[in-house]
């Protein structure tokens, strides 16, 4: 072919595959849209997908990135205006979302009441993770620690705060966090040492007690526990600026050890990234901060019997032990549908709780006490 | 010669049309972008800072958040940060931007074409790349460390996450458009008038003091508030590479609008980091207007 032919044909198909598709939402075909990050979607095409069609001939699975929760949103916003005409909305199922966003969309009724739609395996869903009847934790992941078992016997690493601190301030330099607000790990590393200044307790903290007086008086506790140990910790005290970050650090060999999410940790293991030896370990008195990803099935769209079948799928054992080996997750049942095999060979990270802690206010006075009281109150150069 | 001047009778820019709106045409969508997209977010920015309502509700003027951010300490120690390190990446890019374009202006042949596209290579590489390159080379246990290990020497003080991680990473990106202002400002400075001096017996330094330095004055100008515009409101490398606290203006109002769900503080952060980018930005176009006049 000539070269300016192929231009010509590239040009065109390269036009083709650019122009809006008009589609109509297929008959058996589920419109599933995601927020994660790209493992979760690589999970859903080479694991649960297979799987699906394999055990529900005749339906299959269009999987599509949505990017980030605001498109989640304004695709539930979509089929909010889709509701008011009577018209398909082309969503089945999200992957990952809060079913109080967009604002009335629960009234509105475009979402599945999953609770009552006669789930086969609802029941066995970890009640930690329910929040709402209208969506469905299926995986969670868990900050834990991960340590140099080179630099740290598995037989000597922390188990609980106060441990922890110990080893902390007996080996200055040696661990980093990552600022509160810029990922998870650190974020929820604070948030345990909240919970560690107030009596461990997590049902202390809910979405709506956030009030100026209680949340200085509980902040302040945690602030001076994270002030007690900002000298002994990397560089005199710095922080690194995300998950990855902290990753990179431990990778490097610089620190000993980091809390980070579970996922990301073995999945990093998997990529070589941090060697094979890498330990990890939960704290026992209470284990640090964790999270649920909940799916949302749409009440409104053309394949919703589907799309609850769908749902109950993802809480069987096959898949929920797939979530634990392949993806790092969390499993979104309780730890007893979990076959004992895997029970005990996580047992190191299984936590007999999931402490969470609360978003809205709470969020915003932790990303602010924290840059305020935590991080400048140390003498870098002494 | 006479030909040529007699061929350019009718003058090389035509006048006569200059009263049709032709010219005010083709700026006019421009100028109107500019007022919708900059010009009008600044007027909102500030009227929504200081005419806004009280506990009552009822709507005045208040200059509250500003006496709150000239009042807190922690915005105060952000600000000082952004100050000193826009500070140290100016005269450190005049330290190292000035030499090369010197170089690059004086000498011929393929090395300084190499040298030359070697100080313009900054500009493809996004900063995103930089940082995380950076963290590779100069952070801890990077590559700088394992060489100086394999030869025997200690480890370095690793500017990452220290103020000097910004500097480092915002001057190796500020360095090739430095290098470009500053070269284009050198071709004023005419081979035959450092000729001259040298003939009449000026050394380097003097020829450097005397003729070149008053004729490119304007570009070093120029170039300096260019990067100190960009330096002083940058927001990748500074969240990337610098500490937690104190943190520049960049990421510090990023953090405040998104993560402390503060919008009326993040927009007086933008406020004031506008007051001080403006003050910047009339040397630029003093410099200009200066250079118009001749």
């Amino acid at each position: 072919m000539k070269r300016r032919d192929f231009m010509l044909a590239a040009g065109a198909a390269a036009g083709v595959a650019m122009l809006p598709r008009m589609s109509f939402a297929a008959e058996g075909v589920i419109d599933w849209y995601t927020s994660s990050d790209s493992n979760i979607l690589d999970f859903w095409t080479n694991t649960v997908k297979p799987a699906f069609e394999a055990a529900h001939p005749g339906l299959s699975l269009n999987l599509v990135d949505a990017g980030d929760s605001a498109g989640i949103i304004a695709i539930s916003e979509r089929a909010l205006a889709a509701k008011q005409t009577n018209t398909d909305p082309q969503a089945d199922y999200f992957e990952a979302a809060d079913p109080l966003l967009p604002n009335g969309a629960i009234e509105a009724g475009i979402f599945a009441n999953i609770k009552q739609a006669g789930l086969s395996n609802y029941s066995k869903v970890n009640p930690a993770g329910i929040q709402s009847d209208y969506s469905l934790p299926y995986r969670g992941s868990q900050v834990l620690l991960a340590y140099d078992t080179s630099k740290l016997d598995p037989a000597d690493a922390p188990k609980t705060w106060d441990d922890l601190v110990a080893w902390i301030k007996a080996n200055p330099g040696q661990f980093v966090y990552n600022r509160p607000d810029k990922g998870g790990s650190g974020g929820n590393f604070v948030r345990r040492a909240i919970h560690q200044a107030n009596g461990l307790d997590p049902s202390k903290f809910t979405v709506s007690n956030y009030t100026q007086e209680f949340g200085d008086e509980a902040l302040g506790k945690a602030w001076e526990l994270l002030k007690d140990i900002a000298p002994s910790l990397y560089d005199n005290g710095a922080y690194s600026s995300g998950n990855t970050q902290s990753i990179q650090l431990l990778s490097q060999g610089v620190v000993t050890m980091a809390p980070v999410w579970s996922d990301q940790v073995l999945q990093a293991i998997d990529q070589g990234v941090l060697p094979p030896e890498t330990g990890l370990v939960q704290l026992q008195d209470l284990a640090l901060v964790g999270g649920f990803t909940r799916s949302v099935v749409l009440e409104t769209g053309a394949n919703r019997d589907a799309a609850l079948k769908l749902a109950d799928f993802m809480l069987s054992e096959e898949i929920q032990s797939a979530i634990l080996t392949e993806l790092g997750g969390f499993p979104g049942v309780s730890w007893d549908y979990i076959s004992a095999e895997l029970r005990e060979r996580f047992a190191d990270i299984v936590p007999l709780t999931i402490p969470t802690f609360p978003s809205g206010a709470w969020e915003a006075a932790i990303n602010d006490g924290w840059y305020r009281n935590v991080a400048p109150n140390v003498d870098r150069n002494s | 010669m006479t030909d040529a001047v007699e061929g350019a009778a009718r003058p090389l820019i035509d006048n006569t049309d200059s009263k049709r709106p032709h010219g005010l045409l083709l700026v006019a969508i421009p100028v109107l972008l500019m007022t919708w997209l900059i010009i009008w977010p600044i007027i909102s920015a500030i009227g929504r800072t200081i005419w806004r309502p009280d506990a009552e509700g009822n709507v005045g003027f208040s200059l509250s958040s500003y006496v709150f951010f000239f009042s807190d300490q922690y915005s105060l120690n952000n600000l000082w940060i952004t100050l000193w390190t826009t500070l140290m990446c100016a005269i450190l890019l005049l330290v190292i931007c000035l030499p090369i374009a010197i170089y690059l202006r004086f000498s011929s042949g393929r090395i300084p074409a190499y040298v030359q596209a070697l100080a313009i290579f900054p500009m493809f590489v996004p900063s995103i790349i930089l940082a995380y390159a950076f963290i590779r080379v100069l952070g801890p246990n990077g590559m700088v460390d394992i060489l100086l290990n394999a030869v025997g020497l200690p480890k370095i003080r690793t500017p990452y996450l220290t103020p000097w991680g910004p500097v480092i990473g915002l001057v190796w990106d500020n360095i090739p458009l430095t290098v470009l202002i500053l070269l284009s400002g050198l071709g004023n400075v005419a081979n035959h008038a450092i000729e001259a001096a040298r003939d009449v017996g000026a050394n380097r330094l003097q020829v450097f003091w005397h003729i070149i330095l008053p004729r490119i004055s304007n570009s070093v100008l120029v170039a300096i508030s260019f990067a100190v515009l960009g330096i002083f409101s940058s927001f990748t490398l500074p969240y990337l590479l610098g500490p937690a606290a104190p943190e520049m203006m960049g990421p510090f109002m990023n953090r405040t609008f998104r993560e402390v769900n503060d919008p009326l503080n993040a927009i007086t952060q933008a406020v004031i980091t506008f007051g001080f980018c403006i003050a910047f930005g009339l040397f630029y176009v003093r410099s200009v207007a200066r250079n118009q006049g001749k």
